[in-house]
C-alpha cells in the first residue's frame, strides 16, 4: 500500500511521464480502429528506444556522467536472447535474466574502470570499451558476425507473442515498470546522493559518503535497464547484428535524452517519441514541400536539433513546461 | 611477411598518421582551449574533400583544384564560427553535442544533394600517379610519399604558429586565462575564430589528402572524427605536440594491426575465422591502446600544463 502511494504521488508529479504512458496504453486502440498497424510497430520502437534512453538518462541527466557506450549494453541484452536461442534456450523469461546479469556484470567492471575518469575522457574511454563490445561481436563469425544472427520471437509463457498486440503490450509493461522503478529510486536516498554528486562531489564526500559507490551503482543499474530494452528489441526485430552496438547508437540515445529534456524523468521518452516521429513525418513533409527533396529530410532535421538548443532550453520537455505555466 | 612489406606498411600508417594529426590538431585546441565539443569536425574533412575534387573538375588541374580549395575550407570554418558556433560556447557541453550532430546531420545531406548520394573518385595527374623506390627494389606511390611530406610540413607549421609567433602566444595565452588575456587588448573573440578557421582548414587539406586514396562520399568524416577524438584523448586534450605522437602511434598501431593480426591468428586458427577476425580485432586495438594509456596516465600522453 505504501508503495502505491509513493507510486500514485509520482505519477501525479511527473504529469507528463503518466500522460504518455496512458498514451502508448491506448494507441492501440486508435491503430485498431483506424486500421494501421504499422503504427503499433513505429510505437514499438519508440517504446523501447525511450526505455534505453532512459536508462542512460539514469547516470548521464541524474549522475552527470557523459556515457558514450550505451548502446552496447542494448546491444548485450539483444545478444543475450539470440545466443541463448543458439544454444537452444527458448524461454523469454530466463532470456530476461540472462541479460540483466550480463549487463549488470559488464556494466560493473566498464563502470568500475571507466569513473576513474571524468569529463571528456570519461566519455571516451566509455566509447572505447563500447567499441571493443561492438568489433568483438563483429569477429563472433558463430553468431553471424558482420551480418548479425536472425531470433525467433521470444517464448514467454503463458503469454503467447505471436498473438495481436502481446508484444506490444509486453514492451508497454516493461517501460512502465522501468519508469515507475526510475521514478522510486530516483526520489530515494540513492537518488538524492547521485544528483548531489553531479553538482558537487568533493562535498559529497566531505559528508562522508563514497561517492564511487553511488557512481558505479547507478551505472549498472543503467546498463541492466538498456539491457532490458536490448531483450525486447529482440523480440521486436527478430534479428540483431553489431549495428545495434555502434557508436552513432550510443550518440543517438544521448541526442535522444538531450532532444526531450535531460536530466527528467519524461524527457527521454518524449524526445523518443519527437526523434522517430520527426524520422517519419519529415521525409512525407518534404513529399508535399519538394517532392524532388523527400530523401533528403536530413537537411530540416539537422537545423531542428540545432533550433531546439538555441530556442528551446531544457528540450523538448522544458519548453512543455513553459507552456504549461510551470506545472 | 617479407621486411620490404613491412616497411611498406609503416609508410602507410605514418600516412594515416599524420592525416589524423592534421584533424586531430584543429580539434584539440577547440576542445582543449575552446572547451567546445565539436562534432561537426569530421565535416570539415568531407568539405575540404569535395572542394577539391569539384574544384580539380572544374579547373582540369589537380594542382590548382587543391590551391582554390584551401581558402574554402578556411571561410567554411570561419563562416560557421560566426553563424552558429559563437552562441554555442557558454552552453554546457550537452548542448554542444545536440548542435554539433545537427551540423553533421545539414551537411552530410547538404553534400548528397549537391553531389549525389553516390563516391566520388578522383584520379591523381600523372606526375604524383607514379612509383618511386625508397630502398632498393621498394617502389612506393607517390602521392602516398607527398601525403607523409605535406603532413609533416604542416606539422611543422602549426608547431611553428603556436610556439613562435605572435598569434600562437595570444591562443597560448588565452588558453590559459581568457579573462586577462582580453584585459590586456587581446581581441579575443577574433582569435577563436581563427582558431576555428585554422583548424577547419587543416581538416580540409587531411580530406583533400584522402580524397584520392579513399571514397569521397557523404558521411565520410565521422569514422575519421572518432579516430581523432581517440587521437587527442591520447595526446592529452588540448596539446598539440601530444596529438602529433598519438596520431602517429595510432596510425601505425592501426596499419599495422590490420596486416599483423590475421597473419598472427592464422598461427591458432582457421585461414577463413582468421580473415573474419582478425580486422575485427584490429580496430579493436586503438580502443585498447587508448584505454591502457587512460589506466597509466588518466590524463594522456602529455597533459597540458596549468
Amino acid at each position: 500500500m505504501e508503495l502505491l502511494r509513493i507510486l500514485g504521488e509520482g505519477l501525479a508529479r511527473n504529469r507528463l511521464l503518466a500522460v504518455i504512458l496512458a498514451g502508448f496504453a491506448l494507441f492501440p486502440i486508435y491503430t485498431g480502429i483506424a486500421d494501421l498497424p504499422f503504427w503499433n510497430d513505429l510505437a514499438m520502437r519508440i517504446m523501447i528506444l525511450g526505455m534505453a534512453a532512459m536508462g542512460l538518462n539514469l547516470v548521464l541527466g541524474y549522475g552527470g556522467m557523459v556515457s558514450f557506450g550505451h548502446a552496447a549494453f542494448v546491444g548485450i541484452g539483444a545478444y543475450a536472447v539470440g545466443i541463448s536461442q543458439f544454444y537452444g534456450l527458448d524461454n523469454g523469461w530466463i532470456h530476461v535474466l540472462i541479460s540483466l546479469f550480463a549487463c549488470g556484470v559488464l556494466g560493473l567492471v566498464i563502470g568500475f574502470l571507466s569513473l576513474r575518469t571524468t569529463g571528456i575522457y570519461f566519455i571516451m574511454i566509455t566509447l572505447a570499451f563500447a567499441q571493443m563490445l561492438y568489433f568483438l561481436f563483429v569477429s563472433l563469425e558463430q553468431f553471424g558476425g558482420d551480418d548479425g544472427m536472425s531470433i525467433d520471437r521470444a517464448d514467454f509463457m503463458p503469454i503467447d507473442l505471436w498473438e495481436p498486440l502481446r508484444l506490444y503490450y509486453l514492451i508497454w509493461v516493461a517501460l512502465l515498470l522501468t519508469s515507475l522503478f526510475l521514478m522510486v529510486i530516483v526520489r530515494s536516498r540513492f537518488g538524492v546522493v547521485l544528483e548531489a554528486i553531479r553538482s558537487n562531489e568533493s562535498r559529497v564526500e566531505a559528508m562522508g559518503l563514497v561517492p564511487l559507490r553511488f557512481k558505479i551503482t547507478g551505472y549498472v543499474i543503467s546498463a541492466m535497464i538498456c539491457g532490458l530494452a536490448g531483450t525486447m528489441f529482440a523480440s521486436w526485430q527478430e534479428y540483431v547484428s553489431p549495428d545495434i552496438m555502434h557508436w552513432t547508437r550510443s550518440g543517438e540515445l544521448m541526442i535522444i535524452i538531450i532532444l526531450g529534456g535531460i536530466g527528467t524523468l519524461a524527457g527521454p521518452l518524449l524526445g523518443a517519441v519527437a526523434f522517430l516521429l520527426l524520422e517519419e513525418w519529415l521525409p512525407e513533409l518534404m513529399l508535399l514541400v519538394a517532392p524532388a527533396y523527400a530523401e533528403n529530410w536530413m537537411i530540416i532535421f539537422g537545423p531542428v536539433l540545432i533550433a531546439v538548443v538555441l530556442f528551446a532550453r531544457g528540450g523538448l520537455g522544458g519548453l512543455i513546461r513553459r507552456i504549461a505555466g510551470g506545472g | 611477411m617479407t621486411f620490404i612489406l613491412l616497411l611498406e606498411q609503416i609508410f602507410n600508417g605514418l600516412q594515416l598518421g599524420v592525416t589524423l594529426f592534421l584533424i586531430a590538431a584543429g580539434l584539440t585546441l577547440i576542445l582543449g582551449i575552446m572547451d567546445f565539443v565539436f562534432l561537426a569536425h569530421g565535416a570539415q574533412v568531407m568539405i575540404g574533400a569535395y572542394a577539391a575534387a569539384s574544384l580539380t573538375a572544374l579547373t582540369g588541374n589537380f594542382y590548382l583544384g587543391i590551391l582554390l580549395a584551401i581558402p574554402v575550407t578556411f571561410a567554411s570554418g570561419y563562416l560557421l564560427e560566426y553563424l552558429l558556433i559563437r552562441h554555442l560556447y557558454r552552453r554546457n557541453h550537452m548542448d554542444q553535442v545536440l548542435a554539433t550532430f545537427g551540423l553533421i546531420l545539414f551537411f552530410n545531406e547538404l553534400i548528397r544533394i549537391g553531389f549525389g548520394p553516390a563516391a566520388l573518385f578522383s584520379s591523381l595527374p600523372p606526375s604524383l600517379s607514379g612509383f618511386v623506390n625508397i630502398l632498393p627494389e621498394t617502389p612506393y606511390p607517390v602521392f602516398r610519399l607527398l601525403v607523409i611530406a605535406v603532413g609533416l610540413a604542416c606539422a611543422l607549421g602549426i608547431h611553428l604558429l603556436v610556439a613562435r609567433t605572435k598569434i600562437g602566444a595570444m591562443v597560448r595565452a588565452g588558453a590559459n586565462n581568457e579573462t586577462m588575456t582580453a584585459a590586456l587588448g587581446v581581441n579575443i573573440r577574433m582569435l577563436r575564430r581563427l582558431v576555428f578557421a585554422a583548424g577547419a582548414c587543416f581538416a580540409g587539406i587531411a580530406g583533400m589528402m584522402l580524397g584520392p586514396l579513399t571514397a569521397v562520399e557523404p558521411g565520410m568524416g565521422e569514422p575519421l572524427l572518432i579516430l581523432s577524438l581517440v587521437v587527442i584523448i591520447i595526446g592529452g586534450i588540448g596539446s598539440v605536440r601530444g596529438a602529433f605522437v598519438a596520431a602517429i602511434l595510432i596510425g601505425v598501431v592501426d596499419t599495422l594491426g590490420r596486416v599483423l593480426l590475421p597473419v598472427i591468428l592464422r598461427g591458432f586458427m582457421g585461414q577463413a575465422a582468421a580473415d573474419g577476425a582478425g580486422p575485427a580485432l584490429a580496430s579493436m586495438m586503438v580502443y585498447i591502446l587508448m584505454s591502457l594509456v587512460l589506466v597509466v596516465r588518466p590524463s594522456g600522453l602529455f597533459p597540458p600544463k596549468g
